[in-house]
């Protein structure tokens, strides 16, 4: 117990140096990781291994780091007594659980910094555990906060991003989801020599961004592949598609399948153009034009592998709905196969929302009969248009009104009231509240521009360039890239030379 | 007219000949028929012996052709004319085309059998002196005389357009370009260049041509003097290639003083018509009154063609069916002329459009009756119901508004056109918005690229079926089964 003591003592003190200087915080905190580390191999610590209350001597909003080592040590032990990856301990109904939901609450997103090996690895140890039980529901809130408590702007990717959406598909539980995918993500811990940086920064400052901190060395990621930032979009893109906010949906999809290649390109980006074909059609009512960032020879390999799609998309642009029933039904088994079946029958749907959308362009009133007449989108039958019409009205998709004559039943007439009849001051708060949105991504963009163009500006490449414009005798310009006013044209420079 | 080719000498029946490359000089007139040949019935409002009378040169036959080819009622007349007018020049081609054509119309004129005499005397003639002139030439080669090396061109040139070889004649001439010591040499050489591109249908060659016309050093008097014709064959290529508004400045620039200076390709008469029709076309109503009708050397000319004035004023105070009934008026006319034949349906559409689009702005709404009774008068009296679904009047609307040329909509149940009204403010943020997500998407996705670069993470994939990562995706999509579920 007198150890207990020590340690507690120890961590107390630590707070002390939290209100001083940064660099005398972060050397005892260094301290006391080595200190403990030591302890740990000395196995000096093993008194409390075994003792899940020993836990509560400590906070996890102060002593974030005793905590955290001594709960890794407690879980490590018991996984090696039981020889299970997941000790039943730690399974939400054991006793272990409370503590690691109790640390991940609230620990200190500062002292974390210190240990972070230690941090994602209890992150994934829960995110398992509520797996083996089949309740991913219990971890996707807990880990989304102990995300966005380490780094609020979650703008610097790392493996538990992946691991996070994962488990929301999982769980179904797409809401939950959407506080980190809709920021957004401008770095990655670079784990080649190309990506390391070479300074190690005062960790426990304050940074202007979360990268400073979330490096490969620091261990808050586990290293990356290549196909882990191609899945996470894609699985962030299906996650959008749950919830029919096709429009972020497809930028996600489009981040996917602009991936740079040294190459070959991937499954994950051809599956990813798949599906953004048909996001497209269901949210645009056609074939949208391809981002720019796709090189033409890439587009070329999706096209062909996709060429059942494009045909969809063909049909679908024609608004004729028997065509696209045909197409459909032509490569049921390929929808099946790449497991776009639901939203296949979704593009179908969306058919006669949009081909309305452009009789209301047209028309201010016009009888459903006519109507079928005009639009090949509809059912031939009468009735069946009426009904199609109604519920397409209900659900909200397309403002309109059915009016029934007395006189005339066979003749319901179909009317569009005129835009500017819709109330002005709700729609001017919408236009507002999305403005300030996208103001604020666009100052997070900035940001992130700012940190890339210093890092470019660092790197080795653009030395090389320099000596370069040295040697043509235009040295002067070379040094823009670190002023203010750098836009984007230098990145895509940068990039240009490494393609 | 001296800087002009002297191309048509009224010339003496039977002298050389030529082989057997008929077939690729009657090109042009061809295309001006393709794709399919326009029939007209009616009769036009000119008679064709003074109409033809205003012009010179090879456009005569060409039009005579046309018409004989075109009109039903005229044909046998136009193609006798043709006949004979083929038969005063040395172009054998042409006389073949003729009888040909005169047979199929009317196999019963004495006409219609070639002449087959006097085809193999001209034939031989043209062969001699074709064999005749390159020899001057190679003689005044030889002699390295700048001048008399132009001139042997020039004459060869000369007498291949006369004998309606005009690939070697635009050859001929552009070996003058060369030989020529004085701007004056230039301008003429050019003109010449400008006369056979313009047979040949090579609109393209006639712009660029007259481009360099515009930027030959003459001087100012020969560049003043020259600056009707310019204008008048500038206009006649951009009528050609499409671009009506461009057309129009071109003819309604052109000077007075042309007057009968250039009637081996357009009349004033001609000048009025295409320039008028381009300019309603293409303008808007300020603009008519402004640039057409107050303008002083363009008054002129409509001065000539009344009708077409009378049309441009109806037009600007809006009296638009006085207007498309006059230009329906003339349509036959108008189907019969060389240049226009091929642009009158897209003209008339235009006009017709713009009468539409014109007519309602005033308006807030207007009865689809109303609209009707101007711009479908048959249709009102023919049919049942003229502003049905149905009637090719609210089908042409339909597919206005479809174009966007329209911006409104039609209450087909009180039959009404509706003027959508677009709200400025709503209209600004929503671009606002689109742009600002827009670029934030464009640059989010240059950061990813640029960071991924950086880390080393590019996708070093490869596509073969059954390898890791299409197994990922596989399983993504069964949680993708799950969400459509």
């Amino acid at each position: 117990m007198a150890s207990i003591r020590a340690l507690v003592s120890r961590s107390a003190k630590l707070q002390q140096f939290a209100e001083r200087s940064d660099e005398k915080y972060d050397g005892q905190i260094q301290e006391l990781v080595a200190s403990l580390r030591q302890s740990l191999s000395d196995q000096t610590l093993n008194f409390a291994a075994n003792d899940p209350a020993v836990l509560d001597n400590f906070d996890p909003a102060a002593d974030a780091i005793t905590y955290l080592i001594l709960l890794r040590l407690q879980i490590q032990t018991l996984q090696e007594s039981s020889q299970q990856k997941i000790p039943t301990a730690l399974l939400p109904s054991g006793t272990l659980w409370p503590k690691a939901v109790h640390y991940i609450k609230g620990f200190n997103p500062v002292q974390v910094r210190y240990v972070g090996n230690e941090w994602r690895q209890l992150i994934e140890l829960v995110a398992h555990a509520a797996q083996s039980v089949s309740q991913p529901l219990l971890a996707t809130k807990i880990i989304r906060d102990a995300m966005l408590r380490l780094d609020p702007s979650c703008s610097v990717f790392t493996s538990t991003h992946l691991l996070f959406v994962r488990l929301c598909l999982h769980a179904k539980s797409y809401g939950c989801a959407l506080p980190i995918l809709d920021k957004y993500i401008c770095h990655f811990p670079g784990f080649t020599e190309r990506g390391l940086s070479k300074s190690s920064p005062v960790l426990c400052a304050r940074h202007e961004t979360s990268a400073a901190f979330i490096t490969a060395r620091s261990g808050l990621s586990a290293p990356l592949t290549w196909r882990d930032q191609s899945r996470y979009f894609l699985y962030g893109g299906m996650i959008y598609m749950a919830l029919k906010e096709w429009n972020k949906a497809s930028h996600f999809l489009e981040l996917v399948m602009s991936m740079p290649s040294l190459g070959p390109i991937s499954m994950i980006m051809v599956e990813a153009y798949k599906k953004w074909v048909l996001v497209g059609l269901i949210e645009a009512g056609k074939l949208r034009p391809t981002p720019k960032t796709i090189a033409p020879n890439v587009l070329k390999i999706y096209q062909s592998i996709a060429r059942p799609y494009l045909n969809l998309a063909q049909a679908f642009e024609l608004g004729d709905l028997k065509r696209l029933n045909a197409e459909i039904d032509a490569a049921v088994q390929i929808w099946r196969d790449d497991n776009n079946m639901g939203l296949v029958s979704q593009v179908k749907d969306s058919l006669s929302a949009h081909a309305l959308a452009g009789i209301k362009k047209i028309f201010a009133a016009i009888t459903v009969s006519e109507l079928s007449g005009q639009a090949l989108s509809l059912p031939d039958n009468v009735e069946a248009a009426e009904s199609e019409i109604a519920s397409l009205i209900m659900s909200g998709s397309v403002s309109a009104t059915l009016v029934h004559s007395p006189d005339h039943p066979e003749a319901t007439r179909l009317r569009f009231p005129s835009d500017s009849a819709l109330s002005r001051s709700s729609q001017e708060l919408q236009v507002q509240n999305k403005l300030e949105n996208e103001g604020r991504i666009l100052e997070a963009l900035i940001e992130g521009v700012k940190k890339r163009n210093q890092v470019l500006g660092l790197g080795p490449e653009y030395i090389d360039h320099l000596r370069m414009a040295q040697n043509w005798g235009a040295s002067g310009d070379g040094f823009a890239i670190m002023g203010e006013d750098t836009g984007l044209e230098m990145d895509e420079d940068i990039m240009g030379d490494q393609t | 007219m001296d800087t002009l080719p002297d191309a048509f000498a009224p010339a003496q029946a039977g002298s050389s000949s030529m082989p057997a490359n008929s077939g690729a000089k009657l090109g042009p007139v061809e295309n001006t028929n393709s794709p399919k040949p326009v029939k007209v019935d009616d009769p036009p409002k000119f008679d064709l012996e003074s109409y033809i009378a205003n012009y010179t040169g090879r456009t005569r036959f060409n039009r005579l052709y046309l018409i004989g080819n075109t009109s039903t009622l005229l044909a046998v007349d136009a193609l006798k004319l043709a006949i004979t007018e083929a038969k005063n020049g040395r172009d054998v081609g042409q006389y073949e085309k003729a009888v040909r054509a005169l047979a199929e119309a009317s196999p019963g004129e004495k006409e219609a059998s070639l002449d087959s005499v006097w085809v193999q005397d001209v034939q031989r003639s043209v062969r001699a002196q074709s064999e005749r002139l390159e020899h001057e030439l190679r003689g005044y080669k030889n002699n390295l005389i700048k001048e008399s090396i132009r001139m042997g061109n020039e004459d060869l040139g000369n007498h291949y357009y006369e004998t309606g070889d005009l690939l070697a004649a635009s050859k001929a001439y552009s070996r003058m370009r060369d030989y020529c010591t004085t701007p004056n040499h230039i301008a003429s050489m050019l003109f010449k260049m400008v006369n056979v591109y313009a047979e040949r249908g090579d609109w393209m060659g006639v712009q660029s041509n007259v481009h360099r016309l515009r930027n030959s050093q003459s001087k100012p008097e020969d560049l003043q003097k020259n600056q009707p014709k310019i204008l008048a064959a500038l206009g006649l290529a951009q009528m050609h290639s499409g671009s009506f508004r461009d057309a129009a400045t071109s003819f309604l620039a052109v000077d007075p003083s042309l007057s009968d200076t250039f009637n081996e390709m357009i009349t004033p008469n001609d000048i009025a018509v295409y320039g008028g029709l381009c300019a309603l076309a293409s303008m808007d109503r300020n603009e008519l009154q402004k640039l057409v009708l107050d303008s002083p050397t363009f008054r002129q000319f409509l001065e000539l063609e009344p009708h077409i004035r009378r049309a441009i004023a109806f037009f600007c105070n809006s009296k638009y069916r006085p207007c498309l009934d006059i230009l329906e008026n003339y349509r036959t006319d108008y189907l019969l002329d060389l240049n226009l034949q091929r642009h009158v349906p897209a003209l008339y559409t235009k006009i017709r459009t713009k009468s539409i689009q014109q007519y309602l702005v005033p308006f807030s709404r207007v009865t689809l009756d109303s609209m009707a009774a101007i711009f479908a008068p048959d249709v009102v009296g023919g049919e049942a119901r003229p502003t049905g679904l149905n009637s090719p009047f609210v089908q042409e609307l339909i597919s206005l508004i479809k174009e966007g040329i329209l911006d409104t909509r039609i209450d087909l149940e009180r039959g009404l056109l509706v003027s959508s009204q677009t709200d400025p403010r709503t209209e600004v943020q929503a671009k606002t918005l689109d742009s600002l997500s827009t670029f934030n998407k464009e640059a989010h996705t240059r950061i990813i690229r640029a960071a991924v670069f950086h880390a080393g993470l590019e996708v070093q994939g490869d596509i073969e079926p059954g390898s890791r990562e299409q197994m990922g995706a596989r399983k993504g999509g069964g949680y993708r089964r799950g969400v459509v579920g």
